[in-house]
């Protein structure tokens, strides 16, 4: 229980007054750049980075921390009220919680979104104190093959969701890869489909696509129908929150599943956005009505940001003692690191503990803290649904397109934002899931990568993904249990039967 | 649907159309693909291995929408857009078109500025003055919020210039 | 020596005079490009110049560090060059800047962009896992010749890394099989975890690993020892490492320069205006701690300097290039 020894040294550094205000501030200026458009939690997290560097590196990372909660809270926000995702990972989000808040349930929503998330942090941290030495050894068994496993696993939980045509599954899905693969090729340095367009080089960011086919093929939808949002006179009170706080251990089942395959993913570097796909998916899966998810089940909620949080918060772990950085927030915190004098690595919790335990300590209390926060600003945010749609239709029209020109700064991705807003609205109304498309937009290349690079390991052998290691075969098996889960269960079915 | 109003376009022309589309898309892909070896060579895949691939699914999977459209008839009758909401559709998207145009000629603030206000005068029926306050006061919010505090520069054009703005 | 640093004082404060009644002084915020992702060397390069004209108030006007890593940071080239003739954007870079266009077709061309500044020359050195059977460099060259050879881990395809490797296959009949990850850091745990033989990668992608004595060098790619500073681990300082050219590998230097540059069209004055503040940035003691910790080579070179040095870095590479026919057009 060396650990917890830490662990409370670690609380008598954060909880100092000084901190704390640090941790409110951070989370605070989080939360609005969530909510801004274009804004997210890398561009804060940056333009915080000069006020530190006369920061002492404890405080210094409490406070870019807490910004990082904050902004993870905050793009939840516009997942649910506007559909447009702040960050990749809480694109699954929008699956179930814009539904939600279109009957009306905004607040429901958000309460539920923002609880689930800190359940999932919490769940992660503990993890953390728990076994912050193994954890970090478990990480350096992943290499590239094992990499393609996990991605494979998370396409797999995806697979036979369930849609109209299963054609139009697979057009859907292998249309995000093609998009994926547009731009320089990692592995061979190629520049692939670009058609000799030169602005194309850098790829097709993914987020200019989820901001068309989300926000714009949603309004198209909207306006079609006639100008409004439906539940427009929903009333919003605080008893509501209470309400939906209230029934969230409903859920435990979710939330467990949930938190265990965002630890499980934080740690072997997947990453939070896999994370939270595969979550939804399997929470579709082994839900009892499969066809509620995607028009506003509160499981479809939980799930995702549960396992997001929580791989987020085990992510730290790491990034701290490899020092590779799971998110793009957390590589400008590392450069942040290097700038204060401290070297991430496998040494930093050996040199410097107390930066290292503050740190998780920090992790507790600004995740308590953000919750806090962010559920008090809930019937503020649940009030811009009232604004009447012809003003805020076209307010959402004018967000989209700045937050599709921050991200890269090109008038490019301007107008690329309309044609992915057509296909989405044709695709949603022709019945294309289009949730396999973002998925494969997202993981598409990193799994290419992880799978040419396991190729040039093996010299072309296909058996490196069941030979590598134990851990490589078992994902991977796991993996293909889950693609054929569908034949499996009508044979299973079908013996019952004859049984 | 509680409007009755006339089919613009059915259900049927709609899959076909966006199937063809699709295989046009797949198609491309696969051309582009080639560029760069399609084979798999002594190290794995070579660069254009899984886009051709992919390139090829999809048209694979296109034609199996487009069979799959034609077979069910019943597609033949149902509307895919009826001319009240094909109208509906063209005064939000025409407009939007228009917002991106201006943003490159004028610059995003201009723009956002008159699409914000001839929107709500023209569709939402408020008065010029409340309108102009409203998009002109968004303008401004924005320009504070992006350019002051987060420094992140939005696209400028020639008004700003000319203001001495940046 | 001393008259050495004498005269780069006067210099210094005769640039510093000129930039004071120079024609430009920036009036908005100014733009730093970094040509990589956040959290990369370049990154760090960047940020460290940032924070220290931040310290010292160099320059009035604040400044915004956007990076632009896309296609192994031609995104940020492009985006830094895209308006010939703006003062405003300043990109920070390496020698990916007039080495990338021969190996892919570019938005931008070697010329699209002036030099301003190389600020620092970054090390290479070979690496091994800490239990790997090879003991100094002869033994790793002499195993990588027999049968398949050994895998070689680096950061992206066709860049300082993989021209490396190159170069050590062709001088030594060595082979290897080079994996491309996305960033050095990458490389660097994938050889902690033993799933690579050996990478190249710079002394600041590998320290951590090696204080915690999970990988260790075996050469360094140098004509002259690495500068002595603190041991690392119990027995081994930088400077204790062996340099490459003596251990069997005739390679006499490989390095990679921090470097700084602005869009082709500015106007002399501007020009003049950074390479001053660069120039002081260089001389205060957060830029010699940083060099020291990230075991760099202290090396100011603008001007015609720095224009000769390109053009000799850009030949040698080019040369490989050729050899292994990356080259495109």
């Amino acid at each position: 229980m060396e650990n917890f020894g830490n662990l409370m040294d670690g609380f008598g550094i954060a909880l100092s007054f000084y901190h704390l205000a640090l941790m409110a501030a951070g989370v605070l200026l989080g939360i609005l750049v969530g909510v801004l458009p274009g804004l997210g939690a890398p561009n804060g997290v940056s333009l915080l980075l000069p006020l530190t560097f006369t920061m002492d590196p404890v405080s210094a990372i409490i406070l870019l921390t807490s910004m990082y909660w904050g902004a993870l809270f905050g793009g939840s926000t516009t997942s649910i009220l506007f559909n447009i995702p702040g960050e990749p990972s809480s694109v699954a989000t929008t699956f179930d919680g814009y539904p939600m808040a279109q009957q009306g349930k905004a607040t429901q929503a958000l309460t539920l979104a923002f609880m689930s998330a800190g359940t999932g942090a919490l769940f992660g941290v503990v993890l953390i104190t728990a076994l912050s030495t193994w954890v970090a050894q478990f990480a350096l068994k992943f290499s590239s093959p094992e990499y393609f496993a996990v991605y494979l696993l998370t396409f797999a939980s995806f697979i036979g969701m369930g849609s109209a045509s299963p054609f139009k599954a697979v057009v859907s899905m292998m249309l995000g890869f093609a998009c994926a693969a547009v731009g320089m090729d990692g592995v061979s340095g190629n520049v692939r489909l670009t058609f000799g367009f030169t602005a194309l080089i850098s790829g097709i960011s993914f987020l200019v696509a989820v901001i068309g086919l989300f926000g714009i093929g949603e309004l198209l939808q909207t306006m079609e129908e006639g100008l409004r949002f439906e539940g427009l006179h929903a009333r919003i009170n605080i008893r509501d929150v209470f309400h939906a706080i209230y029934t969230l251990p409903k859920y435990w089942v979710t939330l467990l599943r949930s938190a265990l395959i965002g630890c499980w993913m934080g740690i072997t570097p997947g990453g939070p956005t896999a994370a939270s796909f595969m979550s939804y998916g399997l929470a579709k899966r082994f839900a009892r009505n499969k066809e509620n998810f995607g028009k506003g089940d509160p499981n479809g909620v939980i799930a995702p940001e549960t396992a997001d949080h929580s791989a987020g918060t085990c992510a730290i772990l790491p990034m701290l003692a490899l020092g590779v950085p799971g998110s793009a927030t957390a590589a400008v915190m590392m450069g942040g690191l290097m700038i204060w004098g401290l070297t991430p690595g496998p040494m930093l919790f050996i040199e410097r503990p107390d930066f290292v335990w503050s740190l998780i300590a920090s992790m507790y209390l600004g995740n308590v803290m953000a919750v806090v926060l962010v559920l008090a600003t809930v019937p503020f945010f649940a009030a811009i649904l009232r604004i009447p749609f012809s003003i805020i239709g076209p307010m959402i029209v004018v967000v989209c397109f700045i937050g599709a020109y921050t991200i890269a700064g090109s008038t490019l991705d301007l107008w690329l934002v309309l044609p992915f807003g057509i296909l989405g609205y044709v695709f949603k109304k022709l019945d294309y899931p289009i949730a396999p498309m973002v998925l494969a937009m997202v993981l598409g290349d990193k799994a290419e990568d992880a799978f040419r690079q396991s190729m040039i390991f093996s010299k072309g052998s296909l058996g490196i993904f069941w030979t590598n290691s134990m851990l490589v075969a078992s994902i991977m098996t796991i993996a293909m249990l889950l693609l054929f889960w569908p034949l499996i269960g009508k044979l299973i079915g079908r013996l019952r039967r004859a049984i | 649907m509680q409007t009755p109003s006339a089919t613009l376009v059915s259900r049927f022309a709609m899959e076909v159309a966006s199937a063809c589309f699709v295989m046009a898309i797949g198609a491309l892909v696969c051309f582009g693909a080639r560029e760069f070896g399609i084979g798999w060579g002594d190290a794995g895949p070579q660069p254009g291995y899984f886009p051709f691939y992919v390139g090829l699914i999809i048209v694979i999977a296109s034609c199996g929408v487009l069979v799959q459209a034609l077979l069910q008839r019943r597609d033949r009758r149902e509307s895919f857009l009826t001319r009240e909401q094909g109208g509906r559709i063209l005064a939000f998207f025409g407009p939007m078109l228009g917002f991106v145009v201006l943003s490159v000629l004028l610059g995003m603030y201009v723009a956002l500025t008159i699409y914000l206000c001839s929107v709500m005068v023209v569709q939402g029926g408020y008065r010029f003055h409340k309108a102009a306050a409203i998009s002109v006061a968004t303008a401004v919010i924005s320009y504070v919020v992006f350019e002051v505090w987060f420094l992140v520069p939005l696209l400028k054009g020639p008004l700003e210039a000319w203001l001495g703005v940046h | 020596m001393a008259r050495i640093k004498l005269t780069a004082t006067l210099l210094a404060s005769a640039l510093y005079a000129a930039a004071a009644s120079a024609a430009w002084v920036p009036e908005k915020p100014v733009e730093f490009v970094v040509a990589s992702g956040a959290g990369g060397g370049t990154d760090t390069f960047a940020r460290t110049v940032q924070a220290i004209i931040v310290k010292y108030k160099l320059m009035a006007a604040p400044v915004v560090v956007v990076n632009k890593g896309g296609g192994a940071g031609s995104e940020g080239f492009v985006y830094g060059s895209a308006t010939p003739d703006d003062p405003y954007r300043v990109t920070f870079g390496t020698n990916n800047e007039y080495l990338l266009p021969f190996v892919a077709k570019m938005g931008y061309t070697v010329q699209s962009l002036v030099p301003v500044a190389g600020m620092a020359l970054d090390e290479f050195l070979l690496w091994v896992p800490a239990d790997s059977p090879y003991k100094d460099t002869k033994s790793f060259i002499e195993a990588a010749k027999k049968g398949e050879g050994l895998k070689m881990g680096g950061s992206q395809s066709k860049d300082t890394d993989q021209t490396l490797v190159s170069m050590i296959s062709a001088a030594t009949g060595a082979k290897f099989t080079y994996i491309p990850f996305k960033s050095g850091g990458e490389a660097a745990v994938q050889l902690a975890g033993g799933h690579i033989d050996s990478n190249t990668n710079n002394p600041s992608e590998n320290i951590g690993q090696w204080k915690a004595n999970m990988v260790r060098p075996l050469c360094v790619f140098s004509t002259e020892h690495m500068a002595a500073g603190p041991k690392v681990t119990k027995d081994m300082g930088w400077s204790d490492i062996p340099l490459c050219k003596d251990s069997g590998v005739p390679i006499p230097t490989y390095q990679m320069p921090r470097t700084v540059w602005l869009p082709a069209k500015v106007s002399p004055d501007a020009i003049a205006f950074y390479t001053a503040i660069l120039k002081k940035v260089s001389e205060t003691p957060e830029w010699k701690t940083y060099i020291e910790r990230s075991s760099q080579s202290d090396r100011f070179l603008t001007g015609d300097a720095l224009r000769a040095y390109i053009k000799q870095d850009a030949e040698r590479a080019i040369e490989v290039f050729k050899r292994e026919k990356w080259i495109v057009q």
